[in-house]
């Protein structure tokens, strides 16, 4: 682009142009963070689940604190490709996951605390809260990027996640069988509307 | 009488940069060159004059040992851009 005059009209198209093009740029590859989420949780919860299932040790379920290492991997990768852009949708989505990853650290510390306390705690707890906390994240994403899909994706972990608390309502202790459904509501949740998205993207482009 | 134009934003380069900052929080100089398919130095050029008129912010770091230059536009550059195109209706009625 040459450093020149511009006519009126052609101004008003310029503007327009850049505008449009700048919007169609930033769609791609914006399904890969859910992708990334979804497929290592639900491969985790089935590890999981099987290693619990065949030893019938509970202790395996204490590998679900290998989120926080992948967390930690992902936050190293982001820093390590900074993004050309960013807009503002952006910007609303990753405060939404900021606060969402802090209620995740701090539902951990107080867990830590009462076990310090008390000598024991639940942390089976921990499935039901995080299908809440990841799926009002996914929920309010998909409000902000405008998508029916991945707004309306979180009802099936809300379902599982209601059940769960309810269970305890009733005395019942959490199974083996969290394990998968958790995983399931991952698939549904996350990696259903990161391939949605990215096939969105490539048909724009 | 109409308006006179903003002369520092009646310009192609310029303009173009201001557009796509309109529309992103912040882009990345790279980001910038590939979108208006300037040489690096012309659009070197045309940050600064941006920059010293107050409408966009230009940041530099490093990103390990790669430079990295980010910009942002101002309020004064919103406000100059809000005012460039209302300009631009009246010369244009009925765009």
């Amino acid at each position: 682009m040459e450093e020149k005059k511009l006519s009126e009209r052609e101004s008003l198209e310029l503007i327009s142009q850049m505008i449009h093009s700048t919007r169609k740029n930033l769609e791609v590859g914006s399904g890969n963070q859910f992708l990334y989420w979804g497929y290592f949780t639900t491969a985790l919860s089935v590890l999981l689940f099987l290693l619990v299932y065949y030893t019938g040790d509970a202790r395996w379920n204490f590998g679900w604190f290998t989120m926080f290492l992948f967390w930690g991997f992902m936050l190293w990768e982001q820093r390590r490709q900074v993004a050309e852009v960013i807009t503002y949708t952006d910007r609303a989505i990753m405060q939404v996951w900021k606060v969402i990853g802090s209620l995740f650290v701090l539902t951990v510390l107080i867990m830590c605390l009462l076990t310090f306390c008390y000598g024991r705690v639940d942390f089976s707890l921990m499935f039901p809260l995080s299908l809440l906390y990841c799926g009002i994240g996914v929920s309010i994403t998909g409000v902000v990027i405008r998508s029916r899909l991945v707004t309306w994706c979180p009802l099936v972990a809300f379902c599982f996640a209601i059940y769960m608390l309810m269970a305890y309502t009733i005395h019942q202790s959490s199974t083996v069988d969290w394990n998968l459904y958790f995983g399931l509501s991952f698939l549904v949740m996350m990696v259903l509307p990161g391939h949605y998205l990215n096939r969105k993207a490539r048909q724009v482009c | 009488m109409l308006k006179e134009l903003n002369p520092l934003l009646h310009s192609q380069l310029r303009l173009a940069v201001m557009s796509i900052l309109l529309s992103v929080e912040e882009a990345e100089f790279v980001y910038l060159k590939e979108q208006t398919q300037a040489t690096a130095g012309n659009l070197s050029v045309q940050l600064d004059k941006l920059s010293e008129a107050g409408y966009i912010e230009v940041e530099k770091s490093f990103v390990g040992k790669k430079p990295r230059t980010v910009c942002r536009m101002t309020s004064k550059g919103r406000e100059a851009m809000a005012e460039y195109v209302e300009a631009l209706k009246e010369y244009l009625p009925g765009f």
